[in-house]
């Protein structure tokens, strides 16, 4: 069964992209990553275009990230104002690298260069993860305690424009959380991914945020990044498909509440060298398919307006008369999922807690 | 246990320990060999 995405005009299998997004939701969940950066290239695998499953995927992002967002404001585990710090560079950093998608789309390579970022972005975090994981299951064989400083100070400490951060308890310059945001912004938009892999570690490590209010406010960022990234690329080069991203939401966000319950019951300490493997298995296939593969020509699938469904027709048509609209209500969308999602996890969550107690 | 029959143990267990460091060591400089002779190709 497959099936025709009117706007990326190429046929999917829906069980596939469902199967997958949900797959990549469990790794999320268990273990904390975004997982945009292996969604995308699933999809490009699927035989999406690079430059439609960047900008889905970021539609994607945008519906998972409120979700996670809204049970953190839920719970209080969110710093507004140094999340707003970041939004600022990020989205100055999300313009800039629109912009340097619009010039490798103009010369033709923007599909080698997202596939070389993938590339050395999965190679990087893979080995970085691989090393950092092994370390730790040998300190934990040997009973190693290593102390550490209490802090350190990198160049960015000594910023000016100081400000405070009560949430947190700092006392950071302002530009600390602005540069780190315009990094994010860069790569979200070039790669349509949300950039949690290098947010986390910067709040922690950078910025020296409490643990417990980082992830709250990556999501919270990655909202703002995500809307940029989905409207510009929804306006500028009307890519995305509203039929490929309703199967993305749900595959992930059931994958995404799956992957979190599992972490629950088990250590996934150990099992983060296995997703370092999976990650630079992805990395050297993105780079055989690049490097080695032959040239295939792919089938251009041509298909009629007549013979689209009702959907398709409105999709296309949607898209192609009324872009800015078009990337409104995408944003929208994928809003109302991810909140629908937060809430539904919620009540679900009250329901078990309820019986327990009467039981 | 004699005490010479631990010491051959505790040898063999960091023989096998240095096995696997260098084996992955090894894996990751192909790997990363892969990816930027393939880039500088690619490029030329």
């Amino acid at each position: 069964m497959e099936v025709f995405l009117p706007i990326a005009q190429v046929f999917v299998n829906p069980i596939e992209i469902l199967f997958l997004s949900a797959i990549v939701g469990i790794l999320s969940g268990l273990f904390g990553v975004g997982g945009g950066f292996l969604m995308t290239p699933f999809l490009i695998f699927l035989g999406v275009p690079p430059a439609y499953a960047v900008a889905n995927e970021a539609n994607n992002i945008l519906a998972t990230s409120v979700s996670g967002s809204t049970t953190h404001y839920l719970k209080n585990t969110l710093d507004y104002k140094m999340g707003l710090m970041i939004v600022i560079g990020g989205v100055i950093g999300t313009s800039l690298g629109i912009y340097t998608f619009t010039y490798f789309r103009g010369i033709g390579k923007i599909d080698t260069v997202i596939s070389l970022a993938y590339m050395y972005i999965l190679a990087i975090i893979g080995t970085l993860m691989l090393v950092e994981s092994l370390g730790e299951i040998d300190k934990a064989k040997k009973n190693l305690l290593i102390k550490k400083k209490l802090h350190v100070h990198y160049w960015i400490h000594g910023l000016p424009f100081r400000m405070r951060f009560p949430k947190s308890k700092l006392y950071e310059s302002a530009f600390t959380p602005i540069i780190i945001g315009l990094l994010v912004g860069f790569i979200a938009a070039i790669m349509g991914i949300g950039g949690a892999f290098i947010l986390v570690p910067a709040m922690i490590y950078i910025i020296k945020m409490p643990t417990k209010l980082v992830p709250g406010t990556s999501l919270f960022v990655t909202i703002f990044v995500s809307v940029v990234v989905t409207f510009l690329h929804s306006f500028n080069y009307g890519s995305i498909d509203l039929m490929l991203v309703f199967m993305l939401v749900i595959g992930s966000i059931i994958g995404v509440q799956v992957g979190q319950k599992i972490g629950e019951k088990i250590d996934s300490s150990g099992l983060r060298a296995l997703l370092a493997v999976l990650l630079l298995v992805v990395g050297i296939a993105i780079a055989y398919d690049s490097f080695f593969a032959e040239e295939i020509q792919k089938e251009t699938a041509v298909v009629l307006s007549t013979d689209l469904n009702f959907f398709s027709l409105f999709i296309k048509q949607f898209s192609e008369e009324m872009p800015f609209f078009y990337g409104l209500f995408s944003i929208m969308f994928a809003i109302f999922l991810g909140v629908a999602a937060a809430f539904i996890r919620r009540f679900v969550s009250n329901f078990k807690k309820k019986i327990l107690l009467k039981s | 246990m004699l005490p010479s029959n631990v010491k051959i143990l505790n040898k063999l267990q960091s023989l096998k320990s240095t096995f696997i460091k260098t084996s992955i060591f090894l894996s990751l400089a192909a790997y990363w060999g892969v990816i930027l002779v393939g880039t500088f190709i690619t490029f030329n």
